[in-house]
């Protein structure tokens, strides 16, 4: 992709003292983790990870604890110092960047929000949230109107004045995600920033994103370890596994194809209401005809379109006796009976 | 789930326990499963007996693995041998003393007495040592056991070579303390007379170059010999000239010489082997080393007559002398490197007097700063300002002690004293913060310099100020400037430790954040790390203030004034009252300002 605004390619992270030559030994024997342990002491973290996120995007990296992802979002702004491999904003190879571009870089273009939210306990809200814009320098006025404009897109409008103390979780990771829109950056890394909150606030925060990445349009990064989660966020998911990112998909292509069994043991227990469409399951008209007779189209058919989900499908199947029709610009592409539909949402071949 | 499954869960269960206690025990399993699951069941009687712990705790033990038992079996039996010993020692004394029981009632009473109530003590702590042993033995085996499992390099099994480990420690303690306790306290200064013979006779051995004390021995006899027979010859003499008379005292003399070398030679021939023993191994560490004491040099700084003449009115050269050693002097390790420390000192004094007049000056001068502005402000000013201050960062009632804290050091004419007590101690904690928030700082940064200084640290809390007032004297002269050394030195250590704990405990997810949003590490640190160290810093400098306040008195004695000074006084005339009076109003100086400074910092403080 040519356009991406962050563009990973074959980044390794090994952690250990003799990372270096770890590395060249994986690369001249391709030895495995064990190995890798073994021999140097040393423990993999990020395998070969390669991707890009197109601007606007949000791309959610799920795995489990331990599975690298929030080691391989700390590689975006160069927290961490991958072992080999590259790493692009906006077109530019931040390897190369030295201190002061690549502070400058961190301060304007890229904000991050923390699980544990990580604010300043001895500053005020507004303090917090302006902190990278003082960083950089910028007065305490302006710093002020923007950190006030900042709040208000959180709607935490009136809070400025507080400590983070006197905030609640779910309101304070509000402040944490303010702090990271403050200096307006083209990108967000956002590194499980929902997870330590109750279920409800949870939703609460997940909509309210969604809402201002429509209207903000950050490409964002977004770590999970919830399926959940990052099937409502993800326009993208990359799945990860002991350091490596094991597909690439959107949610449906996921569900629907897992790429191996880990992550066909993954999905199993998603909902594919919401994420299967009609085209994925539809017989074809011929096929239909050749095993139920012909179909009279003349007869009151419920009529879907072929991207309508699952959940569509089952409403217009319950109001009537007749197979839905998969239709798009007039023409039947598709038939889907109640069979088809409950083998569907179970996931299983109609045969 | 069933009930078979449920019994064939709990028989796994059990199978898995006896496998592992097999697995520890390495030998006798059974009775060992056996014993631990009645510990498990909390069943196991409390007489239930360890046979061979209670025959031979101590070798059990050490096979078992299970040491702490070791060697809480080896303290009981020694102190239970040494009871029973003082039995032997005192039994021959009171066999002497019945030998006259007219005039030794008193001493064959308190022998008897002695006698018995070690004997008895000895064979009660023998047998219910024993017992608790063997009926604690399983018990501890059990705990060493849980701990087994959990970490699998605890000792396990059983093993000889522990057993030969054990004998050796045994064989090392046992024989040496059973005999000491037979044995009387020993004479010091028999010990010490018989490494002088020894040293003598050796000197004498060396100077004479007779073949060995033997020979000597027959030398100097025979030298006597020769002198007695010649005195006699004198003596036999009607009448002596006056060369014959001073002959005379001049035999005398050497023959006194002689004599005291060969008693000298018979002292040493007549130490005993058990003498030797005693005085090597029991008791006091021998005293090992005699070596030449360092040259006594003075070193000292007098005007350079050259450099004056040649028109450098005020010039000065360090004059080194060296005194003449005495004669025939040794000196052990402790007095050699004491007089090597007490020339260096000179030394260091002499060269570098520039340095430590000028050091001394800027004290002086800081201090006299200070002291004018809380002495020489009226008094209705200071006592204004304190009140003023409590009442704005803290309740009414630290007003009210702060009041009347003032009010005693008013009432019993103390208030110019403790604002000299008070200056002492400002520009001491000033300076304890100029210094050691940087190296608290640099300490919370850098893994080598928390290596250097943590050490030092210590030593500097802990070392006796006493012992550095002398050099701190030798430095600086007398009265304020070394006081203000001392009490930094004493004083700075939690300003230190504390500043850097408290930018380390910063938590790495709340440094991280600040980089991610473009920190750069000059900013992490006055941005981040020291204000959400600021508490922590608080608290050093409260311990700072505290701990120079209680050094006011002890840098009394090197002529700081003060309250101090009082309470020094008070100490050297018995005076209780006046010491009491002002050690007290310390105390409340301490207090006013710990409560003062904890009011403002609690009202700034936003964490």
């Amino acid at each position: 992709m040519s356009d991406a605004v962050v563009e990973l390619e074959g980044v390794w992270k090994v952690f250990g003292s003799r990372a270096a030559e770890a590395m060249s030994a994986i690369r001249a024997e391709g030895i495995g983790k064990p190995e890798v342990l073994e021999r140097y002491d040393a423990v993999v973290g990020v395998k070969d990870a390669s991707f890009s996120v197109g601007e606007g995007e949000i791309f959610c990296l799920m795995g489990l604890s331990g599975s690298g992802k929030s080691t391989l979002v700390r590689h975006i702004n160069r927290l961490i110092e991958p072992t080999a491999g590259t790493i692009r904003i906006l077109g530019e190879d931040i390897g190369q960047m030295r201190t002061e571009p690549l502070r400058a870089l961190r301060a304007t273009k890229i904000g991050m929000v923390f699980q544990n939210m990580a604010l300043l306990p001895h500053r005020s809200v507004r303090d917090n949230i302006g902190f990278a814009l003082e960083l950089r320098g910028m007065d305490a006025y302006h710093r002020a109107q923007l950190a006030d404009v900042a709040l208000e897109k959180v709607s935490l409008h009136g809070y400025g004045d507080r400590l983070p103390s006197e905030l609640s979780g779910g309101m304070q990771q509000r402040v944490g995600l303010a702090r990271a829109l403050a200096a307006d950056p083209e990108i967000l890394l956002m590194d499980e920033p929902f997870s330590a909150l109750d279920p409800l606030i949870r939703r609460n925060l997940q909509d309210e994103f969604l809402g201002l990445s429509a209207n903000l349009k950050k490409t964002t990064v977004f770590i999970t370890h919830d399926l959940d989660e990052a099937i409502r966020m993800g326009d993208r998911i990359g799945i990860m596994k002991d350091g490596e990112i094991v597909q690439i998909g959107t949610a449906e292509d996921i569900v629907t194809a897992p790429a191996d069994d880990y992550v066909a043991d993954f999905v199993a227990g998603i909902s594919r209401l919401k994420l299967v469409s009609a085209a994925k399951i539809m017989v074809p008209p011929g096929a239909f005809e050749a095993q139920h007779g012909p179909l009279d189209l003349a007869r009151d058919h419920p009529v879907a379109r072929p991207e309508d989900d699952l959940d569509r499908l089952v409403e217009l199947s319950t109001h009537a006796d007749l197979p839905v029709l998969i239709k798009a610009e007039d023409k039947v592409l598709g038939v889907v009976d109640k069979n088809t539909l409950l083998h569907g949402l179970q996931g299983s071949s109609t045969e | 789930m069933s009930i078979a499954q449920g019994t064939g869960a709990e028989q796994r269960i059990t199978d898995d326990r006896d496998v592992s206690v097999g697995a520890f025990t390495g030998s006798e399993e059974r009775y060992f499963s056996h014993a631990f699951e009645h510990i498990q069941r909390g069943d196991l009687p409390r007489w239930h007996l360890n046979l061979p712990a209670l025959l031979v705790p101590w070798f059990w033990a050490a096979f078992r693995g299970v040491w702490l038992m070791f060697w809480i079996a080896l303290a009981v039996d020694v102190i239970a041998v040494t009871c029973l010993m003082q039995v032997v020692k005192f039994a021959p004394l009171l066999a002497e003393a019945e030998a006259n029981p007219a005039e030794n009632t008193v001493l064959i009473e308190r022998y008897s007495r002695w006698i018995a109530t070690y004997g008895t003590a000895g064979a009660i702590i023998f047998v219910a040592g024993r017992l608790w042993l063997a009926s604690s033995a399983n018990r501890w085996y059990y705990a060493q056991y849980t701990r087994w499992r959990i970490r699998p390099e605890v000792s396990s099994g059983t093993s000889t070579r522990r057993v030969v480990l054990a004998a050796l420690i045994m064989a090392l303690v046992v024989p040496l303390t059973t005999y000491r306790a037979t044995q009387q306290r020993l004479d010091e200064r028999a010990c010490l007379k018989q490494i002088r013979s020894v040293e003598e006779l050796g000197k004498m051995l060396a100077a004479s170059g007779a073949a060995d004390a033997a020979a000597l021995r027959a030398g100097l006899a025979a030298q006597a010999e020769t002198l007695a027979g010649e005195r006699a010859a004198i003596d036999a003499l009607a009448e002596r000239t006056q060369a014959q008379k001073a002959r005379r005292a001049a035999i005398r003399k050497e023959l006194r010489g002689v004599n005291r070398d060969i008693r000298t030679i018979d002292e040493v021939a007549g130490i005993s082997l058990k003498d030797r023993f005693d005085c090597w191994f029991i008791d006091d560490f021998p005293t090992l080393a005699r070596i030449e004491p360092p040259a006594d040099v003075i070193y000292r700084r007098v005007p350079d007559e050259a450099a004056i003449a040649a028109g450098d009115t005020g010039a000065t050269m360090v004059l080194r002398e060296v005194k003449p050693p005495v004669e025939g002097r040794v000196v052990n390790i402790f007095t050699y490197s004491a007089e090597s420390i007490d020339i260096s000192i000179n030394y260091l004094r002499a060269s570098f007097a520039g340095i430590f007049d000028a050091m001394t000056h800027v004290l002086r001068q800081s201090l006299i700063l200070v002291e004018t502005a809380f002495m020489q402000t009226p008094w209705p000013v200071i006592a204004f300002l304190f009140i003023a201050l409590s009442w704005a960062y803290t309740g009414p009632g630290t007003t009210l002690f702060v009041a009347s804290s003032l009010g005693f050091l008013a009432v019993f004419e103390l208030w110019q004293v403790a604002m000299q007590t008070m200056a002492l101690v400002v520009v001491a904690t000033g300076l304890c913060v100029i210094i050691g928030l940087p190296v608290g700082i640099w300490m919370a940064k850098n893994k080598w310099a928390r290596w250097i200084t943590e050490p030092i640290l210590d030593v500097m809390q802990t070392i006796p100020s006493l012992s550095y007032l002398v050099p701190a004297v030798a430095f600086f002269g007398i009265s304020q400037p070394p006081a203000v050394i001392a009490t930094v030195v004493f004083a700075m250590p939690p300003m230190i430790k504390l500043t850097a704990l408290g930018i380390l405990q910063v938590p790495e997810t709340t440094k991280e954040a600040a980089m991610a949003f473009g920190a750069s590490e000059r900013q992490l640190l006055t941005k981040v790390e020291l204000p959400m160290a600021v508490p922590s810093i608080m608290a050093g400098l409260n311990q700072t203030i505290m701990l120079a306040l209680s050094m006011a008195t002890i840098s009394a004695f090197i002529g700081a004034e003060g309250l101090g000074a009082i309470v020094t006084a008070a100490l050297g005339d018995a005076q209780a009252g006046k010491g009491l009076l002002a050690g007290i109003a310390i105390a409340l100086v301490a207090m006013m300002i710990d409560r003062i400074l904890k009011g403002i910092r609690a009202s700034f403080s936003r964490i």
